[in-house]
């Protein structure tokens, strides 16, 4: 069964290469944009610049919460569609203030959940999410070059990863995701899981004998079928996350969805038209 | 040699593809193995009914079940230096220099109990004819530990129900810069009154029949030192000063009620919160040195071998009477109530439930065939089922390692529709031969893939600073057990469904 058709000749190679190239550029212009803003290629979180986050479930309104914590450097609040679990945000403050914070919250939201971050930690742990991230992408590309063995099959892929990576970043600026551990964790499991369907196309093309075309559909019916499950997955998680208001998980879902949508056009047109102009340029 | 050429023919002939019974599956090593492990992780969760409330033996996050947890760094620097002095020469000096307890800690390397920039202690540094090299704020390995054992302590003196203390020490680095202690079931104000606790510490003397007097309180020690052992006499012993008010009662004290000429009868012993915690007679020599003279400098030794030294860490808490050897900062606190707690737990299993149906049904949207959807799906939930056995050993399942979990549900299938696939290249079932060639080839392909994650998840999995130590774990392990276990047995099953 297939949803649609694949035929990557249907188009120049120059001309399939022309979206995936102006995603890429539409990305960087954002990522640049942040980076100019902030220091960082992505809105960095409470996580990695220091603040408090209180999560509180509560009948009372909105309006009623914000007057209770007047005095204190609140952010906007947010909240799930029960509305009854209130997610709020506070930026750094002094320790005196924090514990009158924490005094407050306890002695009238006493099952209230808090997280406060200091901010010097904050630049520490943002540091080692940061070495994390380029040993997890150098990690994967030595594992794609070992098991290819030919060069340029394995830079498309490993770039293909890139352009990922890139475009994931700039969609969480757009969609207001802010970068922290969780979200830095499912980074790194894109840079794992979005060479999956890579490596799959081109090992077949690489590997298998037969038409080129014919492998190439081959490789997109089974690759289109991997990255649906685990979109299935994580779009489940989403909602329920969403609906339930765990940050957490919404967030790193999200960051998942962003990241598989961008793997599928990275995969099929960009991969595809490099590993088919390899093969042909190889075979000729 | 004609015989195997002759049997080879036999197999080359596509059919008939061999039947096997749903007992020859079972009897294969793969899927043999794949059964014994599902039925000892559903005996390792355990799930059952206490008090009529669904349980399992899984262990949760303080995020998912409760609690509260506190991170400290050190206002202390571990720093590195080249000089033509001794190392205790230059310690000595800079101690009096910066006013705080410098020590060495390794080769070349000194540990400075006070929270100065690397600027500052350069110019300390150079002054004392030394050169600074390397400059990382925390504490040693040594010192990490005494902090980890006191606040142990002082936590299970509480009887607290479910607590750990941990070391965390970046990337890069074996200096430990945070402690982080975690305690279930418990408030944030509580968990830091409980870290921040003192006790009562008092040195008495015996006097006459079983009387005591009192000496001093803890406040008149003023440094307490690490265990050290007695080069002589090889017995352990625990260095600590007094402060001139506290030597001088001392001296007092043991000169008024005889100690100093009849050591033996008139023990001094130390107290914390009114429990005896140590009991021994004056030195001979200190006695005598106690008749003339105020001593500040004293060392309570506890015997030979690793008895003493154990005996000697655990006085050095009591000495210390819980305050830790360094000052400490938090950088990072929080609480989660167990209400909330329970109420994320419930979202994650709603969460978890409908990923595995909802991929279930991508997949029979693709094949349409029950007999390969529901080995598919089945293989899935039994590698959950697996990873979930195995984590209730080693770690605590947290909201991040259940998102990782779920990752694991949907990438787990992408390899099962991989391995389908390549089986079932161009519609046809293959002969024996050929299926364990195509099986060969997605099994590379799965291998490969799973490499790029395995090395992905790595740096997070050895990195002690992140909460996402469980994450990383389940990820890796979830491939793992996929490549070795899951996806074999699958190769298998899939194999004899094929051929009927």
């Amino acid at each position: 069964m297939d949803w649609f058709s694949y035929d990557i000749n249907r188009y120049t190679n120059v001309r399939m290469l022309a979206i995936p190239l102006i995603i890429f550029l539409l990305s960087l212009l954002v990522i640049g944009m942040t980076y100019a803003s902030t220091g960082l290629p992505v809105r960095p979180g409470i996580d990695f610049k220091g603040g408090t986050a209180v999560t509180l479930s509560t009948p009372d309104s909105e309006d009623s919460i914000r007057a209770y914590f007047a005095g204190f450097p609140l952010e906007p609040i947010t909240r799930d569609v029960s509305s009854r679990l209130y997610l709020l945000k506070f930026t750094k403050m002094s320790a005196e203030k924090n514990q009158q914070l924490i005094d407050k919250i306890n002695a009238r939201y006493p099952d209230a959940s808090v997280d406060y971050i200091d901010e010097t930690f904050g630049q520490t742990l943002q540091g080692q999410a940061i070495i994390a991230l380029l040993f997890s992408f150098l990690g994967m590309a030595v594992v794609v070059f070992i098991a290819f063995r030919t060069f340029i099959p394995s830079i498309a892929v490993v770039s293909c990863a890139f352009i990922d990576m890139v475009g994931t970043a700039a969609g969480m600026n757009v969609l207001g995701i802010p970068l922290t551990l969780p979200t830095t964790a499912a980074l790194l499991m894109l840079i794992g899981y979005s060479v999956d369907s890579d490596i799959l196309l081109t090992m077949r093309v690489l590997k298998r004998q037969g038409k080129l075309e014919e492998k190439l559909a081959g490789a997109f019916r089974t690759g289109i079928i991997m990255t649906s499950t685990t979109l299935a997955a994580v779009l489940s998680l989403w909602i329920v996350s969403g609906l339930g208001q765990i940050e957490v998980i919404r967030d790193m879902a999200a960051v998942l969805l962003v990241g598989l949508v961008l793997d599928i056009i990275n995969t099929w047109i960009t991969n595809a038209t490099l590993l088919k102009w390899y093969a042909e340029k190889k075979g000729s | 040699m004609a015989k195997p050429k002759k049997k080879k023919e036999a197999e080359k002939k596509p059919e008939p593809a061999r039947k096997e019974g749903l007992k020859e599956i079972v009897r294969d090593w793969r899927v043999l193995i794949l059964i014994i492990l599902l039925v000892l992780s559903v005996a390792a969760i355990y799930p059952h009914f206490e008090n009529g409330k669904f349980t399992t033996a899984l262990q949760f996050g303080l995020d998912l079940q409760g609690g509260s947890w506190l991170q400290m760094s050190f206002a202390s620097e571990v720093v590195g230096f080249t000089s033509q002095r001794s190392a205790d020469d230059l310690a000595a000096a800079l101690n009096k220099r910066l006013d705080a307890d410098v020590s060495q800690v390794g080769p070349g390397q000194l540990e400075i109990r006070k929270s100065f920039p690397r600027n500052e202690l350069e110019r300390a540094f150079s002054a004392e004819n030394a050169t600074l090299t390397t400059y990382e704020p925390g504490v040693s390995r040594a010192t990490a530990d005494d902090i980890k054992r006191i606040l142990e302590q002082k936590i299970n003196t509480l009887g607290t129900k479910d607590a750990r203390v941990n070391l965390l020490t970046p990337v890069g680095t074996n200096v430990v810069r945070y402690v982080r202690v975690e305690l279930a079931g418990v408030d944030i104000n509580t968990a830091k009154s409980i870290v921040g606790k003192q006790g009562l510490f008092e040195i008495r003397i015996k006097t006459v029949g079983n009387q005591t007097e009192h000496v001093l309180f803890g406040n008149a020690i003023t440094s307490v030192g690490n265990p050290q052992q007695d080069p002589t006499r090889m017995t352990w012993g625990v260095p600590f000063t007094l402060s001139e008010q506290g030597a001088l009662d001392f001296r007092n004290a043991a000169n008024q009620y005889g100690a100093v000429t009849d050591e033996g009868n008139h023990p001094i012993s130390m107290l914390l919160d009114n429990v005896t915690v140590f009991s021994a007679p004056l030195d001979p020599a200190l006695a005598k040195e106690l008749m003339t003279q105020n001593v500040q400098r004293l060392s309570a030794s506890t015997g030979s071998g690793t008895v003493g030294m154990n005996q000697a860490q655990t006085l050095e808490i009591h000495l210390r009477a819980g305050a830790l050897p360094v000052n400490v900062q938090v950088a990072n606190f929080g609480q989660v109530s167990a209400p909330l707690g329970e109420y994320f737990k419930f979202m994650s299993f709603i969460a978890g439930v409908l990923a595995l149906l909802t991929v279930g049904l991508v997949i029979y949207l693709r094949y349409r065939e029950p007999s390969i959807v529901l080995p598919m799906v089945g293989t899935n939930f039994a590698e959950v089922i697996i990873l979930l056995g195995i984590a209730r050993f080693i770690f605590q399942l947290d909201l991040a390692s259940i998102a990782g979990l779920i990752a694991v549900v949907g990438t787990g299938i992408d390899q099962l529709v991989v391995i389908t696939d390549e089986v079932l290249h161009e519609g046809k079932v293959p002969s024996p031969a050929l299926y364990l060639k195509r099986l060969t080839r997605a099994l590379a392909i799965i291998l490969v893939a799973a490499g790029t994650v395995v090395f992905a998840m790595l740096p997070l999995a050895l990195m002690d600073l992140s909460t996402l130590k469980g994450f990383a774990f389940i990820t890796i392990l979830g491939v793992l057990i996929g490549v070795a276990i899951t996806r074999p047995a699958y190769g298998k099953i899939i194999m004899a469904v094929l051929s009927k």
